[in-house]
């Protein structure tokens, strides 16, 4: 099967650090894969690359078909950025809802603004994935008044209602009290079952170990590790996965 | 659930300390209200009493023209519209300005953001009425003649512009690069999110100072008087008194009209402000 997916050569720097190291990856359709590592390691760079929020230094991403090289200028390039964001759906460590709409007009804004839906036909997509992440009770409140999980679990009804064919998650569980971790992971555990196909950045090593196909652990920039998190929370090769795996297990996840 | 019978069982002692502690505070908060509206007032009574022209226990009070007041009061109230109009429409002028040179700022490239800033310093270094005169008197030297109704509307909308473009900037810098992150993130194009996102997040930020603003505004207006050619409140009251030798008089009543004026716009504003408050933030 073709990869949904295809990361190749990406380089990264901001000024003369270097974040990201010459790294390739595909993922293939309907593929779960965590992104592990240490702050600092680049996880979060590299996620933000495939939907260009932060352009990359060298290297191109292939999602679904569109084709985007770093150094593009003009009006193709911008064309073929937005084709890649239409594509992927992202979901921020701090949720990022828009404060002045309220849980609907979050969720309905991407298909009505940017692909010119009609709104009865918005108003309908978005309460059905309201209703699948358990929102769709809140649906006119405004995001102040919801709770951290609340408000994540819209932002990723958010993300679904633009119909991606690839999730981003970065950190999505992160900011949240940790009574509140298990309602988002607990959506993300459906949206994975129901067939998306994701990329999740996560300190989350039981949500890794348990709904991923794959797990990559960064570290300096480069992919240190990449396997089935059966062998690689039993086997890992690296000292460097084996020491990031302790902490977690000391530290009760 | 245990947790909600817990909360649920405080609630049936209504005197816990932190309860007697907030009443306490309300009460004290109610006092100092009382107390302030009562000394309000006095002031307003003393300030009566003090142009009442009465001579109680030999303190002779003011003695206002009770006569030329009764009959010039039609006068300078029927500048209360002029006052509003031109306030009004030089506050939708400096809306305008601000909001461009607010953007302005926020530009990376540097002709437009030089523009920005210089408008803002050339206007804030310069007196508003200077600028009055500027339009009203200077330009006609040049060949364009402004009327006075004009003049002062290009001339307190481009101050105010000017000031109020500080007020957006906070507001637009307010919106976090996270919501620009989002919206970019569903495909939104950048004036997409200037418009969606970003503008109405900043607006609702701005929309306290910017009343603010227009309450200052219906009182600067009063310079405009100064061209001689708009018949608002001021330019009639100064009409009539000076002819009548009743300066005191028809500028009491003027500062009257200015005041509830802008009590009537303060109490909206506040009403605004808390509305605001409770909305979305």
């Amino acid at each position: 099967m073709a990869p949904i997916v295809q990361i190749s050569n990406l380089d990264k720097y901001f000024g003369r650090l270097h974040v990201l190291k010459n790294i390739s990856l595909d993922v293939q359709p309907r593929e779960v894969v965590c992104l592990i590592g240490r702050s600092g390691s680049g996880k979060s760079t590299l996620l933000r690359c495939v939907n260009f929020l932060e352009e990359p230094s060298n290297g191109s991403i292939q999602v679904d078909g569109v084709i985007v090289e770093s150094h593009g200028r003009g009006k193709e390039h911008r064309q073929l950025i937005h084709d890649v964001r239409l594509k992927t759906g992202m979901v921020f460590q701090e949720f990022n809802l828009f404060p002045h709409m309220t849980v609907l007009e979050n969720v309905i804004e991407g298909p009505v603004t940017v692909k010119g839906m009609n709104r009865a036909e918005a108003i309908a997509l978005g309460e059905e994935n309201l209703d699948s992440v358990g929102m769709l009770f809140k649906k006119d409140e405004y995001p102040m008044r919801l709770s951290g999980g609340q408000k994540q679990r819209v932002a990723i009804a958010r993300a679904l209602t633009m119909q991606p064919r690839v999730m981003l998650f970065d950190e999505p569980t992160s900011a949240l009290d940790p009574e509140l971790i298990g309602e988002v992971l607990n959506v993300m555990k459906k949206v994975a079952k129901d067939g998306m196909t994701m990329l999740v950045v996560t300190h989350e090593m039981g949500f890794a170990r348990e709904v991923a196909d794959r797990v990559l652990v960064l570290g300096e920039g480069e992919i240190i590790e990449d396997a089935k998190p059966s062998t690689l929370f039993s086997k890992p090769k690296d000292p460097r996965t084996k020491a990031l795996i302790d902490r977690y297990r000391t530290g009760g996840r | 659930m245990k947790t909600d019978s817990t909360i649920a069982h405080s609630h049936t002692h209504p005197t816990t300390q932190a309860e007697l502690l907030i009443q306490a505070q309300q009460r004290k908060k109610r006092g100092f209200r009382m107390g302030v509206g009562a000394t309000w007032g006095m002031l307003l009574l003393v300030l009566i009493f003090l142009f009442s022209g009465q001579n109680i226990l030999g303190f002779q009070t003011i003695k206002l023209d009770g006569e030329f007041m009764r009959k010039n009061l039609g006068f300078i109230g029927s500048g209360l519209g002029e006052t509003l109009l031109i306030s009004s429409s030089s506050i939708l002028l400096a809306i305008f300005l601000a909001l461009l040179a607010a953007l302005g700022r926020l530009s990376t490239f540097p002709p437009i953001y030089a523009l920005s800033t210089f408008y803002v310093s050339l206007i804030r270094g310069t007196p508003l009425y200077l600028q009055i005169f500027f339009f009203f008197l200077a330009l006609p030297q040049l060949g364009v003649n402004l009327s006075g109704f004009t003049a002062g509307v290009f001339a307190l909308g481009l101050n105010y512009g000017a000031y109020m473009s500080e007020t957006f900037r906070a507001g637009l810098a307010s919106v976090s690069k996270g919501q620009r992150e989002a919206a970019a993130a569903i495909g939104m194009t950048p004036g997409q999110t200037m418009r969606r996102v970003v503008l109405p997040q900043a607006l609702r930020f701005a929309i306290p100072p910017m009343g603010n603003d227009f309450i200052s505004m219906t009182k600067d207006s009063a310079l405009v008087a100064a061209t001689g050619f708009v018949h608002e409140v001021m330019w009639r009251a100064v009409k009539v008194g000076r002819a009548q030798f009743n300066n005191l008089e028809a500028l009491l009543m003027a500062a009257i009209f200015y005041w509830m004026m802008t009590l009537i716009l303060t109490f909206f504003q506040t009403r605004l402000e808390a509305r605001l408050a409770k909305g979305d933030r």
